[in-house]
């Protein structure tokens, strides 16, 4: 019996993991790169809408995924060249941006018709069987796209040139400089990264978990995922831990009804939050975060 | 060499959002700053235009609506300013901690909590009404105070982003409120008997609600409103003529070299911190004794986002807030009337999105052209081309 | 790169520059500049502040595109529009202010700005066979963050040499180096140049330095070539004329020139090179006792201790004391804990133990601006940092840090403002367009003027001077000794904390050496020679 539920439990945990998990690719990059980026929500959330918009209109939720991590890089050239291009203070983009975003999508849902699109699950036989853990083998397909984001989203920071130059211009943008990199077309980059890979999440929550958008279907996730970031400490198997906790205390708030067990709702939802802040206030002195987060970078300027 | 090598500004948070005193006397930059946001605004309008268009309204009479609902006659205009003040109240409180450098982004939540806090007193406090009224509202302000002061005490004894913690912190506030409201013991109301009770409290009492003068259809101007007014004026003199104000301005512009003036950054930029989760709290309290007259969890309603959009727009300049904030109040009350055209008043908020960029991205892009007309060549990546980056604007996905 | 060409006897320059210009906006940097520098020479590079040294420097390295002008490499017409191609080109640089990243590994910084993939094994390979071929020893995994000053300097050379850069630019290479680093670092660069034929730009405003390691001399006034010549051919004073543009009494602006004025004629105009090829004097410094000043010190500093975040050792059980009227060097090498005492004594930090007394009286350091009201002005290090604030005015500048004499219980009194900014403005000759205009509109002479005129304007009993000319020019530099001068004269006690050995020789009456933030020894300048001190710099007389 409590195998049953706990499957069910850590299924809807593994389902509500991934959107986050996908975007916390992009966000924890981007911030090695030293942008604190808050329109991460805004990504996700055009990401959501792009995919059903496309999906619905192509009959393709397939190709509606992909259009989805599409208009998340928009937006993040949208923000990369206002915040790393003109030099506007990248937190005002940021929330200009998710509050463009947010009221555009809200307009343009009421002013358009969608039908519903939902990619396929994918059931791997075999393993899907085994007790409790199964359901990690059986998801929605796009589930298993993690397993070629997180280790290429590894590879790219810790083992290219790339990313040594990311980690550096995140670092020290000034001596990266003097080195010869562009520091602020590497950050406008790894925005682009970030936009891709929040797309995709929003997308994945849309056209893969629901099937249809509504208005605000992020609801907050993009900032959870900044709260995932900050708890992995800009390491990435803490980012990706983080996420797994935050999504694993959505799906509780969502069970527990249903299992009967009494905790309080309001504090499941405010958990990450908690967690991220308890984090930020032990881990201020261990010196992991990146040194130039959020500096903007112009040249001769010390 | 006495003419140094002119060296790219160095320009601190507080600068983008203060405005260089430089640019206090109309000079070259200001005309072309002033330009470029006409064109830029223009440009926000052509958007919004479009965006009606194919939406299958008319921008005519989106116009008309708006306009109709906000300030062609008296009743617009009360709804108007019962809209600006709490807008107003929010961005006063961010042009202070603006100018002391410290980016408070969490509105919305010390909002909450004000009127979490005012509602709490309201109805628990027996008193004559104006006693309660008062004390409900400096409390909804301490409420407000308290939530951005966790923010400042996490910054200044373990130097936490503010940005962050004030974002993260907006959404605790958010369950606070809804625990608040689910809960019979604390505020949830008791029911009326029929069916079960709504998360929401108790009506405040007739006696406690803001006097307000006037009446419909004639102008009327609560005491919100006055409380708003009174306070730009005050706040817009002190920033400009105390000593307060003058160290704020030290503070933000250069922290170090505030210190070294004898400033001491935890007490004034964390006092700034929490002044303006007060305001916000307040704005809380304002609309929960002017408007609502219940916590609800969905009370906020925005006014604290907008609020502090309505701040970036003035440039943390209180002057400047109190017509912008009558603008966003007016786009409020008039998207309620939007629903005739058939177009959604969610238009009202991505306006309000590209009129907060149209008025951001000037004074920078003049600021960088003018010193690209200086240094003739581009140093290597850093400047755009402005003919790059004004389209960049323009890219928002529709 | 063109390794073929053929190397005739008449020699094709290694790097051949003509008639490079920039000029930002209405200020010229660099006015039509010819440079030659042959394989197997060492080129000194003299020049003010501001002279286009680091301008002409950065179009070579890409960093800047000039505005007109040639470069050859080897005879041949090239293009440098990034750092990446002036590598390509076999330009290598070793920047003034290190261009390493602190948190990330030392062949993770060797590996930084250059094309292609990343291959670990094999960059630590090289690290380790370029530090055995020049005696640069350095464990290629190590943090940048845990290695010291030289230590660094040796990552920076490294990162250059390991690109067999053909000409290898460095920028005041000796500024954080103490005497014995600097010795091995021309020791290095004697061999790159000697035995493997590389051209060399040696940058300094140190006279000293160019005479004893160049083989030949260009020097920039103005953004202009003023003279060139060979090194064995010309002398320091005719260099320092060069330079400044006009004759200079050599009493007065010695200093400010790079140069140890002394009172035996003999050895009236010697140049000393800090840290020579050869300096290692045979004498060693007789240990000193902090000479005893009366109890009347008015700015006495009592076993000051300051960990830095890292948990580093910045100020060890600091000591000093400054009397009424005197000047008082504290000298160093760049990053022995000059920085944390300027800091400590502007009121921007706490130590972890020990105490200031200012005229006998102990001062609270926890409070900012307790030094201020003691009597206690700081002319900062990086005025930027922390003396002004760019965006406002010069009038509020001039004000700020006494904020309570110019305003009421709650308004600022703006007519007394005005009032007290005009005077200064006339009384220390700041050149301004107005007292409204912004600080930023100064030039850098004039900000520190403006810096200055405050904190004397308080009538302050000690005057603390961090590095008070770094950045200025002979100008503004023999403004600013007149004036601490005279401060002192007036019967302020001056501290002036300085790297510049010429600057401390000629103003200061008593010399303390810091190195390791404890101080070394102290002399009179009268006892006080370049070799002592340089003994003491380096921490050996401890």
């Amino acid at each position: 019996m409590w195998l049953d539920d706990g499957g069910t439990v850590l299924a809807s945990a593994l389902r509500l993991t991934a959107p986050l998990a996908f975007a916390a690719c992009g966000e924890y990059l981007a911030e090695r790169a030293g942008t604190l980026n808050i329109s991460v929500e805004g990504m996700m959330l055009s990401g959501a809408f792009g995919a059903v918009a496309v999906g619905s209109a192509t009959g393709s939720p397939t190709v509606g995924l992909f259009a989805g991590a599409v208009v998340g890089l928009l937006v993040a050239l949208v923000h990369a060249n206002l915040s790393h291009r003109i030099q506007i203070n990248t937190f005002v983009v940021g929330l200009v941006i998710n509050t463009l975003v947010l009221g555009l999508t809200s307009f343009l849902l009421q002013t358009m018709e969608f039908s519903r699109t939902q990619v396929g699950m994918l059931r791997i036989p075999g393993l899907a069987e085994i007790p409790l853990l199964g359901v990690l083998f059986e998801q929605r397909w796009p589930f298993y796209l993690l397993l070629l984001v997180v280790p290429l989203t590894w590879f790219l920071v810790n083992r290219t040139r790339w990313g040594l130059e990311l980690r550096a211009v995140g670092e020290n943008p000034q001596a990266a400089d003097v080195s010869g990199i562009k520091v602020n077309v590497r950050r406008r980059q790894a925005l682009m990264w970030c936009g891709l890979m929040s797309g995709l999440g929003g997308a994945f929550l849309s056209v893969g978990l629901v099937g249809s958008f509504n208005s605000n279907m992020t609801a907050g996730r993009g900032f959870i995922v900044i709260a995932a970031v900050i708890f992995g400490a800009w390491r990435l198997k803490g980012t990706l831990l983080g996420c797994f906790l935050f999504g694993a205390a959505d799906a509780l708030r969502l069970a527990l009804p249903s299992l009967g067990v009494e905790l309080n709702p309001q504090l499941l939802v405010a958990a990450p939050y908690l967690l991220a802040l308890a984090v930020m206030v032990l881990m201020a002195k261990s010196q992991r975060e990146p040194r130039a987060l959020s500096k903007p970078f112009e040249r001769g300027l010390v | 060499m006495s003419t140094p090598a002119p060296a790219p500004a160095r320009r601190p948070l507080a600068s983008y959002v203060v405005g260089r005193s430089g640019l206090r006397r109309p000079g070259p930059d200001a005309w072309r700053t002033a330009g470029i946001t006409v064109l830029c605004v223009l440009v926000a309008m052509g958007l919004a235009a479009l965006l009606v268009t194919i939406s299958g309204g008319s921008p005519v009479e989106v116009v008309d609506a708006l306009f109709t609902g906000s300030v062609s006659d008296t009743a617009g205009w009360s709804q108007t300013l019962v809209n600006a003040a709490p807008l107003l109240l929010v961005a006063l409180g961010a042009c202070i901690a603006n100018r002391a450098g410290v980016f408070n982004i969490g509105q919305e939540g010390q909002l909450l909590i004000g009127a979490m806090v005012g509602c709490f007193v309201a109805l628990r406090l027996q008193g004559p009404g104006w006693i309660v009224v008062t004390v409900a509202l400096v409390a909804a302000a301490f409420g407000g105070g308290a939530w951005s002061g966790i923010s400042a005490a996490m910054y200044y004894t373990r130097g936490t982003n503010v940005v962050v913690s004030t974002l993260l912190l907006t959404f605790i506030a958010a369950q606070v409120v809804q625990f608040a409201v689910n809960s019979p013991s604390l505020l949830q109301e008791s029911g009326m008997g029929s069916g079960p009770a709504r998360p929401q409290s108790d009506a405040v009492p007739e006696y406690l609600r803001l006097a307000s003068f006037g009446q419909y259809p004639d102008l009327t101007i609560g005491v919100g409103v006055i409380v708003a007014v009174v306070a730009t004026v005050v706040l817009a003199v002190l920033l400009a003529r105390s000593r307060w104000g003058f160290r704020l301005n030290m503070l933000g512009l250069n922290p170090m070299a505030a210190r070294h003036a004898g400033i001491r950054a935890s007490r004034l930029g964390g006092s700034a911190l929490v002044l303006s989760g007060a305001f916000a709290g307040l704005a809380g309290g304002v609309i929960l004794l002017g408007t609502v007259f219940r916590l609800q969890p969905a009370i906020s309603n925005n006014f604290g986002w907008d609020g502090l959009l309505v701040a970036l727009v003035a440039r943390s300049r209180p002057g400047l807030a109190l017509p912008v904030a009558v603008l966003f109040g007016a786009l409020r009350s008039g998207s309620s009337y939007l629903a005739a055209t058939g177009v959604p008043d969610y238009l009202v908020d991505v306006v309000q999105a590209l009129l907060v960029l149209a008025f951001v991205v000037p004074p920078v892009l003049s600021a960088l052209w003018a010193r690209r007309i200086r240094n003739r060549a581009p140093v290597a990546d850093t400047p755009a081309r402005p003919s790059a980056a004004a389209p960049a604007k323009e890219e928002v996905p529709v | 790169m063109s390794h073929d060409r053929a190397r005739t006897d008449g020699p094709v320059p290694a790097l051949e520059l003509r008639g490079v210009s920039k000029r930002y906006g209405p200020v010229v940097a660099c006015d039509a500049v010819d440079l030659t520098v042959q394989r197997g020479e060492v080129h000194g590079l003299l020049g003010e502040n501001g002279a286009g040294k680091s301008t002409l420097m950065k179009v070579l390295m890409g960093l800047v595109h000039a505005d007109a002008g040639e470069i050859h490499r080897d005879g041949a017409r090239v293009q440098v529009h990034t750092p990446l191609e002036a590598a390509e080109l076999g330009l290598g640089m070793v920047h003034q202010h290190f261009s390493l990243i602190e948190p990330l590994t030392v062949w993770e910084n060797v590996a930084l700005g250059e094309p292609g993939r990343i291959d670990r094994e094999a960059i630590c390979a090289d690290v380790e066979a370029v530090g055995a071929r020049y005696g640069l020893a350095i464990d290629p995994t190590a943090t940048v963050e845990r290695l010291s000053a030289g230590e660094r300097q040796r990552v920076e050379v490294i990162k250059a040499l390991r690109r067999d850069p053909k000409v290898l630019i460095l920028d005041e290479p000796t500024s954080v180096l103490t005497i014995a680093e600097s010795a091995a670092l021309f020791e290095v660069l004697r061999t790159a140049v000697a035995a493997e034929g590389r051209g060399v730009i040696l940058i300094s405003h140190k006279l000293a330095e160019i005479t004893a390691a160049t083989d030949v001399v260009s020097v920039l006034r103005r953004g202009r070539l003023a003279f060139h010549c060979r090194t064995a051919d010309t002398s320091a004073p005719e260099l320092a004329r060069q330079m400044v543009g006009r004759d200079v009494s050599l009493r007065s602006e010695g200093a400010a020139l790079g140069l140890v004025v002394t009172d035996d004629p003999a050895k009236h105009l010697t140049p000393v090179l800090a840290g020579g090829l050869d300096a290692v004097p045979a004498e060693p410094p007789a240990p000193e006792a902090p000479a005893d000043v009366p109890g009347t010190a008015a700015l006495a500093l009592h076993g000051l201790c300051v960990a830095g975040p890292d948990g580093r050792t910045l100020l060890d059980s600091l000591d000093l004391e400054v009397a009424t009227g005197e000047i008082v060097a504290l000298y160093g090498v760049e990053g022995n804990g000059q920085a944390t005492l300027g800091d400590l004594l502007s009121g921007l930090m706490a130590p972890d133990a020990g105490e200031v007394r200012v005229d006998g009286r102990p001062v609270s350091l926890d409070r900012p601006g307790a030094l201020h009201e003691a009597g206690v002005g700081v002319i900062p290090e990086d005025r930027h940092r922390s003396g002004v604030v760019l965006d406002m005015s010069v009038a509020d500048n001039l004000v700020m840090t006494d904020l309570r004499r110019f305003s009421g219980r709650l308004l600022m009194r703006r007519a007394q403002i005005r009032a007290q900014a005009e005077e200064l403005v006339e009384r220390f000759a700041i050149r301004t367009p107005s007292i409204d205009a912004p600080l930023r509109t100064l030039s850098g002479g004039n900000q520190q003027r403006v810096v200055l005129a405050r904190e004397l304007s308080a009538e302050p009993t000690v005057l603390v001077a961090a590095q008070p000319t770094h950045g200025l020019d002979v100008g503004a530099i023999e403004d600013m000794y007149a004036r601490l001068r005279e401060a002192a004269a007036s019967g302020v006690a001056v501290l002036l904390i300085s790297t510049e050995l010429e600057e401390v020789m000629a103003l200061a009456s008593r010399i303390a050496v810091i190195s390791s933030g404890r101080i070394t020894g102290i002399l009179d300048v009268a006892d006080a020679s370049p070799q002592r001190l340089g003994m003491l710099v380096g921490g050996e007389a401890a």
